[in-house]
């Protein structure tokens, strides 16, 4: 179950010929000396438990009871004196805990003063491992974050306290295309219990950092280019689409440089496009969504990109705003918040982002408050957390599994001591995968 | 909405209480009223008794009557109505708040206001002192501050949005008199910088000695004070070399001055505090990150800490005892007893985007103290009155009360809460930022209503769970 969303792309690469170049054969190298842990879980969830362990499968059950669970269903539910069963990783049943009855065996852990809410999900972070910027070439589509994850590193182990449980690691925006990043839990030993969805999406990056790609390029030049690597990726999809489904018995060269697009193309993930400034907004829109129909992330949107809100809120597009929360416009002379922006201009698939990195800037562990900071500068309280969780979620495509408190899905959540963007309410316990990965109400609470 | 948006208008404000009418008049017709604000003599009814102090840096006397003609009159400034946080006294509900050239005057119910007198209204709103950041930088000078500093500066304007009204800026305790170049020093040279590290043992050993020769010298001063009272021939010991270093030094122990230095982890610590100890002197210690492992100690020296309470650092796995940083250590050494003002990471206004982590969020830092255990009020006292002691500027600055600086801010809510917004901060009795009059943050929630909205606006109750059966 854990390593499902995993797509195991490069365990038959030996029958497929090895035509590209060095990078590839240190992604695959890398990647290959983590197929056998890849291939452990089998074999790790039929070990037979120790003997003096009372449940045979996984951890024992829990039950939760909370003042209050805010659980950013569709519905916008947020039951009071609740309580949320959780088994097998999943949560089991939500509700008021009149109506939850807890069965026998579960370990009941009783906060009735705190707010059980989905574990945070961070739709644009470079933390979760070690590779940053790979800057190779100006596009770089080969690479993948998977062979750089570093499960429990310092810097990822902090976002739990924070109550963030999953994470986009995707790489830096050195260049135009960087590589594919990989959705990844923020606890975890191994690779497969980090994993959600490998690739989890495409990262390309618009203007800013890229120009200063060696001597310097600049937008028309870049956009061109990024564009002419994703019709050649395109066209490689559509020739294998097109042997797949027999209208040529022509069988393709295999390009494993090319190969993760193929999902892309599908609509299986989505592309996270840094990109700011409403000039460049508009490219992106234009030229990845409405031109080549990619399921289009827009990260960053930032200084004046709200600009462009009505234009954005016609379309299928995500916005995803930070680290940035506000811009100065230096002209009206007005501090202008720019989720509330986007919000006052009609985008409602709106969410918040650190971009953690490993110096400087927003650490993970302030997903939150960077969504507090969006209410300082005019946003409201209820869609800023939704857009840590449940809006994030939705626009990675997994909120299947994670985003809001529903039976079935993930048990992932934090428990509060109050509204969690507040700064003064600290995430006392975090959940992740049912179990409980930071506990803040024994020693000393780091964040 | 609220009348605190259209008072100080120039138009006038009838006071709701019966029986008095206060005149709102705008500074520019100051002029043609100021015979009658020479003439009239205040009737001021305080709950508080305390004498007004007359230590008064500001350039008018304190004197109301037979002024001179071409005098300027007397200023006076109330705030009404609000949640007063007077922070070193109760909160006073819909309280006044009235002050004279720049000094509170009058603080509580049913206090009088005089006829010519600058009123706002602050109806729902709280009234809290003017935050005191222990360091500021790029809004003041930091070598003439009261000659050089742009008081119409951003960064100064942002200050007051963000609801500071003083703090430290080089060397200088200042205040962000916007828009007025008069009173702008508090203190001057408020601390003396020690170096005083663990990386370079002689220094350290140097240190202590010269500390050492300093306090030979003041024992001889004194046995020498004991001697003449028998001889009058006495010989002073020899005081030739006592400059320099040296004159820091006695500075420091003779408590004219106070010594800070940087130090964070617990050997530092330990021994920044032992050698305050051991000589005497006091110590503001800045950043401190480990100063929960030695809080005990550093209470003992009465050592007061200037921290930031989101600092991250992972603890050492290496060293055999607790390490790193954690958000409860403004908690922790509060408990203990050690004085604490909280300060940003950065402490400028940066405007490139980065919400919650400059000075104009100075109220945030305080808000993740309380994550970490501090008390609301506690963590209001580190930006406060905390702050005001540690830069000695508590007679003046940090709290409401009769007596010192009209330095007033105005917020929709609750100060530590993530959605409050300052409307007014006045300074020295001035209006020195407004809201709804300046373009920075007036078109955020402009309405004027408490940013706080009621719980259930915000996170809705659902009473009945749905019932899945009916589908």
């Amino acid at each position: 179950m854990k390593g499902s969303g995993f797509r195991v792309q490069g365990s038959s690469s030996a029958s497929r010929p090895a035509g590209a170049g060095i990078r590839f054969a240190m992604a695959v190298s890398l990647f290959v000396t983590l197929n056998p842990m890849l291939a452990l879980p089998a074999a790790a969830q039929t070990a037979p438990d120790p003997p003096d362990s009372a449940e045979p499968t996984g951890p024992r059950p829990l039950a939760f009871r909370v003042a209050k669970v805010v659980s950013m269903d569709d519905r916008d539910s947020v039951v009071n004196n609740a309580t949320v069963l959780v088994k097998g990783g999943r949560i089991e049943a939500v509700g008021p805990s009149e109506s939850v009855e807890v069965p026998d065996g579960y370990r009941v852990v009783e906060m009735p003063e705190a707010w059980l809410v989905p574990g945070l999900v961070d739709a644009h972070n470079h933390t979760a491992g070690g590779d940053f910027n790979d800057m190779v070439y100006l596009t770089n589509p080969g690479l993948n974050t998977r062979a750089g994850i570093e499960p429990g590193n310092a810097r990822i182990k902090r976002a739990a306290s924070g109550g963030v449980t999953a994470v986009l690691f995707i790489p830096g925006s050195g260049t135009n295309i960087s590589g594919f990043g990989s959705i990844v839990k923020t606890a975890g030993a191994n690779p497969d219990e980090v994993f959600m969805r490998s690739p989890g999406s495409l990262k390309i990056a618009q203007a800013g950092n890229p120009e200063w790609y060696f001597g310097g390029v600049r937008r028309m030049f870049m956009n061109w280019n990024t564009r002419q690597t994703l019709l050649k990726a395109r066209a490689y999809h559509r020739a294998w689409e097109a042997f797949e489904k027999g209208e040529t018995a022509e069988k393709p060269e295999y390009d494993p440089i090319f190969d993760d697009f193929r999902g892309l193309f599908r609509g299986e993930y989505p592309l996270s496009v840094h990109t700011q400034w409403y000039q460049v907004l508009l490219t992106t829109v234009e030229q990845y969504h409405l031109g080549m129909k990619l399921w289009t992330v827009l990260d960053h949107c930032t200084f004046n990109a709200w600009k462009v809100g009505p234009i954005v809120a016609k379309t299928d597009c995500w916005t995803i705003n930070g680290p940035r929360q506000y811009e100065f416009d230096r002209t009206a002379r007005r501090m202008i918040g720019n989720a509330s922006g986007w919000w006052k201009n009609g985008v409602r698939r709106l969410g918040i982002n650190t971009d953690a990195v490993g110096f400087g800037g927003i650490p993970q562990h302030e997903l939150s408050f960077q969504a507090a900071m969006a209410c300082w500068y005019g946003w409201l309280p209820y869609p800023a957390l939704r857009g840590v969780t449940q809006i994030p979620a939705e626009a990675l495509g997994v909120h299947d599994r994670i985003g809001s408190i529903e039976a079935g899905k993930d048990a992932d959540f934090g428990i509060w001591t109050g509204d969690p963007l507040d700064p003064r309410s600290a995430c006392l316990i975090t959940v992740i995968d049912g179990k409980v990965v930071h506990d803040g109400t024994k020693g000393i609470r780091r964040f | 909405m609220s009348r605190a948006f259209r008072v100080i208008t120039g138009l006038g404000y009838v006071s709701e209480r019966g029986g008095f009418a206060g005149w709102c008049v705008a500074p520019r017709r100051r002029a043609i009223v100021a015979l009658f604000a020479c003439l009239l003599i205040p009737r001021l009814q305080a709950q508080t008794s305390r004498p007004v102090e007359s230590t008064a840096a500001t350039t008018t006397t304190t004197t109301t009557t037979s002024a001179p003609a071409d005098r300027e009159p007397d200023r006076y400034l109330a705030v009404i109505n609000g949640r007063v946080h007077t922070v070193t006294g109760p909160v006073l509900e819909g309280a006044t708040v009235l002050s004279k050239n720049g000094r509170i005057v009058a603080m509580g119910g049913g206090v009088q206001l005089p006829a010519e007198c600058e009123v706002v209204d602050a109806r729902g709103m709280y009234v809290y002192p003017g935050l005191v950041a222990v360091r500021t930088t790029g809004i003041h000078d930091t070598k003439n501050p009261d000659d050089a500093s742009d008081v119409y500066g951003l960064s100064m304007n942002l200050a007051l949005a963000g609801g500071i009204t003083s703090g430290l800026a080089g060397k200088h305790a200042v205040k962000m008199t916007f828009g007025s170049v008069d009173d702008i020093v508090l203190r001057r040279d408020v601390f003396t910088t020690l170096s005083y590290s663990s990386r370079k043992p002689l220094e350290r050993a140097q240190v202590r000695a010269d500390f050492e020769r300093v306090r030979n010298y003041l024992r001889d001063l004194r046995r020498h004070e004991l001697e003449k009272l028998r001889n009058k021939e006495a010989k002073p010991p020899d005081k030739k070399w006592l400059k320099g270093k040296y004159e820091k030094y006695r500075k420091l122990m003779q408590h004219e001055t106070v010594a800070t230095a940087s130090a964070n982890t617990m050997h530092p610590l330990l021994d920044l505090s032992e050698l305050s100890r051991q000589f005497g002197f006091e110590l503001v210690i800045r950043g401190a990150y480990e100063g929960w492992l030695v809080a005990d100690e550093l209470a003992r020296a009465n050592v007061r800490v200037i921290l930031n309470t989101r600092r991250v650092v992972d603890p050492n796995e290496r060293l055999n005892r607790p390490t790193g940083a954690t958000i409860e250590n403004a908690r922790i050494l509060h408990e203990h007893g050690v004085r604490i003002a909280i300060i940003p990471a950065s402490t400028s206004i940066t405007l490139w985007g980065g919400a919650g982590r400059d000075l104009l969020h100075l109220n945030m830092e305080a808000a993740f103290a309380v994550r970490g255990g501090l008390s609301d009020e506690d963590a209001l006292k580190a930006i406060t009155i905390d702050a005001a002691r540690i830069l000695g500027i508590d007679d003046r600055v940090g709290s409401l009360e009769i007596g010192k600086d009209a330095d007033i801010i105005i917020a929709d809510g609750d100060v530590l809460h993530y959605m409050t917004l300052v409307h007014y901060s006045i300074v020295n009795g001035r209006v020195a930022y407004e809201k709804a009059k300046d373009t920075l943050f007036a078109h955020i929630r402009p309405e004027g209503k408490p940013a706080v909205p009621d719980f259930d606006d915000i996170w809705p109750r659902r009473l009945e769970w749905p019932d899945e059966s009916k589908k």
